[in-house]
């Protein structure tokens, strides 16, 4: 045989299978491998590190199936709305209520006061708020408890009198 | 490829994606012999191999918890490997350095060794580590693409079908590199047997 053919080829290139490391290469390989892998970890900034992290994290994570659960989506989506909507209601209507509460009210008449005898139906109503309710607050800070019903009759029936 | 092999390596890729460092120890001890093989013979110095081979498996290590599973581990890990040191052989250029060891004396009493080179042929008419040096020089002028093929078919012994697959070409392109790669290599060598001082 005077040349080389494919099969003498293929017997000298296998020989190259013995070409190998220098001895205890393989075993040291893995010690090497941790080390460069630490010294890599230490020479990135945290912001790098926080960045891979959350690349690999989105990777791990399989979007097909997150997916397949449309129902359960909705079902969350439509939860976080009811949730965001009741939250977003409660603060308004306890504003308005201590905002400005209508009241009716008598005007004020520096000659007349009012009394029972008066009727009602004469006075000129207001829808206009009696005080703000900073005015409120203080007056019930300073004075005591005063009821309403004080001046208002409990019932028509006339009074017993002795 | 065997099926042992593969659920196996599909137990040590499942418990890496689940934290478990070890598990990847396991897949860099297993796979950084039959690695090395290859990149070795593809850049032909073994400092650039360890180099190459660190990247390589701090590559894979970063990139496993999007790894799927459609291919095996092992296409897989050979793909990453093949396209990084042909990455490193482009930027490399042509500036080579043929650092190749000569074949250990040791492994002359080897028993494959033995018989692989007791048939009659150029091999034994030549001095063999003198062929050595003169195969590596014709691998080495070889294309990087060619250098790939050759490497993986005739050193590392796997099939077209592996081949075509890690290099993601059809099992033609992979054959006809193959021939071309061969037609190459001899005539390189019958030039050296030809002329031997040369």
């Amino acid at each position: 045989m005077d040349e080389f053919d494919d099969r003498e080829i293929a017997r000298l290139l296998r020989l190259k299978r013995f070409e190998q490391p220098p001895p205890g290469y393989f075993e040291n390989f893995l010690h090497e491998f941790h080390r460069r892998q630490r010294d890599e970890l230490l020479r990135q900034p945290l912001w790098r590190i926080c960045l891979e992290r959350a690349h690999t994290f989105m990777l791990g994570l399989d979007v097909r199936s997150l997916t397949s659960y449309p129902a359960a989506v909705t079902a969350i989506l439509v939860c976080v709305a009811v949730i965001s909507l009741k939250i977003y209601q409660q603060p308004e209507t306890a504003h308005v209520a201590l905002q400005s509460p209508p009241a009716l009210s008598a005007p004020v008449d520096a000659g007349g006061e009012l009394n029972l005898a008066s009727p009602v139906s004469m006075q000129i109503l207001r829808t206009q708020p009696v005080r703000s309710f900073n005015e409120s607050a203080q007056t019930h800070r300073a004075a005591p408890p005063r009821y309403v019903l004080d001046s208002v009759p409990v019932s028509y029936e006339p009074a017993f009198r002795f | 490829m065997d099926q042992p092999r593969i659920d196996l390596d599909q137990e040590l890729v499942k418990r890496t994606q689940a934290g478990d460092a070890a598990a990847f120890d396991e897949l860099v001890i297993k796979y950084t012999p039959r690695l090395y093989g290859l990149v070795y013979n593809m850049t032909s110095n073994h400092e650039d191999t360890n180099d190459l081979l660190q990247d390589i498996f701090a590559k894979a290590y970063k990139a496993i918890r999007g790894f799927r599973g459609k291919s095996s581990f092992y296409t897989w890990i050979h793909s990453i490997s093949v396209n990084m040191t042909l990455n490193f052989l482009k930027k490399r250029g042509r500036r080579y350095h043929l650092s190749l060891d000569d074949v250990d004396a040791s492994i002359q009493n080897d028993k494959e060794f033995m018989e692989a080179t007791a048939t009659s042929s150029p091999v034994r008419e030549a001095d063999l580590s003198e062929l050595q040096r003169r195969l590596n020089e014709a691998m080495m002028k070889l294309s990087e693409d060619h250098r790939a093929v050759v490497t993986m078919f005739h050193i590392q012994g796997m099939p077209h079908a592996e081949i075509s697959k890690i290099l993601r070409v059809s099992e033609g392109t992979v054959r006809s590199r193959l021939f071309y790669a061969n037609r190459q290599l001899q005539n390189y060598l019958d030039e050296f047997r030809k002329n031997p001082v040369s």
